[in-house]
């Protein structure tokens, strides 16, 4: 009977797939639509039971110099965490594409950061910028630039750019991974085609080559403005979340509810935070949903 | 399919029935610690032992996690259906805030009257029951590096003009005057209760963290003069703010830094040949206001309402009361029980109990005397005036703004 094994046959993935979703909607999907019911709420509720605050928590978003400095950092981190490793991580994955002798090993070696964890690595950065004997100081007053030697995870001013510039040295790699996928794509036909009439480099780049990675520069874009967006864990293990001028939405979040025990605000900054998200998280599923139905 | 079905059904089945078996035994103890310092950490697995060689039929198991940790986890553990049975914490504000929202379970039935100073029951009680019980505590002083005032000719500071010179004297050797590990932003804390309270005294200092009077009042400008004025003679050390209260303490620990406002804990973390080259004394004298605070914080344990194994609880609570395990755990750590039969360990330790029982004002500290919201805002701001001292004025403006809603949501 064909129509019963359809029945049958469509039923299967839903069955492979039922815990996972079951896992996700409990886990996921809930717990936003809880934060956003939180939101509205007095600080205790989560403990003592809800009680209703109305629009109070964002009327207090609203005038704190604090969540505006966290949309302030979250900003400088999105125009860094776009602006510097993505052109940065084309070039490297431009250097390294193709046989090079050694080029294996050089691909190997940009990528390792990536096989670190957050906490490792801001654990290793805070020792490089120890203002009396970190590498950077050490380094930067052995050349003669005592002035620049300064505190850099103590001092406001330059707090944020420190932080911001482990983790964009974290971000190349990726994104450089995410091109050499994207050059695997490109047919050396058309490459070799632009040889032969005489293209210089630039032009073969320029015309050929980066037309063809679109694809993979609006991947790398876009997961690049996601992680600039939930940037925390840098954050939290290098400053210990006490550094307020590094404060970052996530860490204000975290802070508010965790460390001030005001679950009621810190569900307002959450929800704040996940309605910025969720407008460039559409802007890269529409994407992806657009490519699935053209193939 | 439904093999699969039959085996996870199976699996789950069990894992309930086993879970359900673990519930049932009253033969357990879970204690949730803070201590995660090597040398306290020592002292209560000694108590733990000890009380396990007196009641064979308990299992103690102790879980430690890290101080600043340990405090975001509070709720956590307090609110927990599955609570652990006694947890470290703080006696005042910060243990009653919890006794009032009925988190706590009363101690009463083991609380010996007898065995304790009136104050600390007063502060670990809440609307007439106890709620806590005090093990050791310590005091708070300027901490200073002797070997280093010895070969600079120092003799340690009563006023405040002489703890200047100190400082000039020190600064002029290449030494940091003040150490403080800034990155920990309670080390502000004790500056601030200690200052506050020799310039406006203790009853001003009270109605400060009962949040009564606001950041911006002159008389809390002047505290925060004093403190600004350190920071802009280049007294306070330098890249204070990168520094964790230990690593900071290394630096004095070293002779690199001169004095350090600390607990008496700071002997905990100091090595073996560098003990006896610390010593301390009383902060200096403001104005001629020779009416004194301390900061003498006092750490115990609470239950749950919450714990699973209360009777076993309970027994533990009688145990940390006793004169016998208080002195188990005070003695190596050189610290002062909460138990009044206890002898004093030391002839430093009685030095620390004279200059309490001279004071006129006994504090927790800022942290345990305020809300924690408040604390942990007003020992930001400190350390931000420390490191901008001209922007002192502004910065009290933003913290008191925080301060009347911090209070008003508390009501």
């Amino acid at each position: 009977m064909p129509a019963r094994r359809l029945k049958k046959s469509a039923l299967a993935p839903w069955a492979f797939l039922a815990l996972p979703l079951a896992m996700y909607v409990v886990w996921v999907i809930v717990p936003i639509f809880e934060s956003f019911a939180f939101a509205f709420t007095k600080r205790d509720s989560i403990i003592y039971g809800p009680v209703f605050h109305g629009l109070a928590n964002f009327r207090r978003l609203a005038g704190d110099g604090q969540f505006w400095l966290a949309i302030k950092n979250n900003l400088l981190w999105l125009v860094f965490f776009v602006g510097i490793p993505v052109p940065l991580g084309l070039l490297v994955a431009m250097l390294f594409n193709g046989g090079r002798p050694g080029s294996r090993l050089y691909k190997t070696l940009f990528y390792l950061p990536m096989t670190l964890s957050f906490t490792i690595i801001g654990t290793i950065w805070m020792w490089i910028y120890n203002p009396d004997f970190g590498a950077l100081n050490t380094f930067l007053r052995s050349i003669g630039l005592d002035a620049l030697a300064v505190q850099w995870l103590g001092d406001k001013r330059y707090m944020t750019g420190a932080l911001i510039a482990v983790g964009v040295w974290r971000q190349v790699p990726y994104v450089m991974i995410l091109y050499l996928a994207g050059l695997q794509g490109v047919p050396t036909e058309l490459v070799e085609a632009s040889l032969i009439d005489g293209a210089s480099w630039w032009q073969r780049f320029r015309k050929v080559i980066l037309p063809l990675l679109l694809p993979a520069t609006i991947v790398a874009v876009t997961i690049s403005v996601i992680d600039s967006l939930r940037s925390f864990d840098i954050v939290y293990v290098m400053t210990n979340t006490k550094a307020r001028a590094a404060e970052v939405l996530a860490s204000y979040m975290y802070s508010s509810a965790f460390q001030y025990a005001d679950f009621g605000y810190g569900s307002a900054i959450a929800v704040i935070q996940f309605l910025i998200t969720l407008v460039f998280i559409l802007v890269y599923v529409g994407d992806v949903l657009k490519k699935e139905s053209e193939r | 399919m439904k093999r699969v079905i039959a085996i996870a059904c199976a699996v789950l089945a069990a894992t309930t029935l086993f879970v359900a078996c673990g519930k049932k035994g009253s033969n357990e103890l879970v204690i949730q610690s803070y201590m995660s310092d090597e040398a306290p950490k020592q002292a209560f697995q000694a108590l733990v032992d000890d009380f396990m060689k007196k009641n064979p039929g308990i299992k103690v198991t102790v879980n430690t996690t890290a101080h600043e940790q340990y405090k975001t986890q509070l709720m956590n553990y307090l609110t927990a259906k599955e609570a652990p049975d006694v947890l470290t914490w703080f006696a005042g504000f910060r243990m009653q805030q919890y006794a009032a929202k009925g988190l706590l379970e009363p101690i009463d039935a083991v609380w010996k009257d007898a065995d304790f100073p009136a104050a600390f029951k007063t502060a670990s009680s809440y609307n007439g029951k106890v709620y806590f019980m005090p093990q050791s505590w310590y005091w708070w002083a300027v901490y200073y590096n002797k070997d280093v005032f010895a070969k600079l000719n120092l003799k340690t500071p009563n006023t405040w003009d002489e703890f200047l010179a100190v400082c000039a004297a020190l600064k002029n050797a290449g030494i940091e005057p003040i150490a403080i590990g800034a990155k920990d932003t309670w080390t502000a804390g004790g500056w601030f209760d200690y200052m506050n309270v020799a310039v406006n005294g203790g009853a001003f200092h009270q109605d400060v963290t009962a949040g009564k009077v606001a950041y911006t009042d002159p008389r809390i400008v002047k505290t925060f003069d004093y403190i600004a004025d350190l920071a802009k003679k280049g007294y306070i050390m330098k890249n204070a703010a990168s520094y964790s209260w230990q690593e900071a303490a290394t630096l004095m620990f070293d002779g690199k830094a001169g004095m350090y406002l600390m607990g008496q804990f700071i002997k905990d973390v100091a090595p073996a040949d560098k003990k006896d080259s610390i010593d301390w004394f009383k902060f200096p004298i403001v104005e001629g206001n020779a009416a004194y605070g301390v900061d003498t914080p006092f750490d115990g344990y609470l239950v749950p309402a919450k714990a699973k194994n209360k009777e076993n609880a309970l027994k533990f609570m009688a145990y940390l009361g006793t004169k016998e395990a208080q002195e188990l755990f005070c003695k190596p750590l050189g610290r002062l029980a909460a138990n009044q039969n206890v002898p004093v360990p030391n002839a430093d330790a009685q030095r620390g109990l004279d200059m309490m029982k001279g004071a006129a004002t006994a504090m927790q500290f800022y942290d345990r005397d305020a809300p924690e919201e408040m604390a942990a805002k007003g020992m930001n701001a400190i350390v931000e005036i420390m490191g901008a001292p001209d922007k002192a004025a502004e910065i009290l403006a933003a913290l008191d703004k925080e301060r009347e809603r911090i209070y008003a949501e508390l009501k």
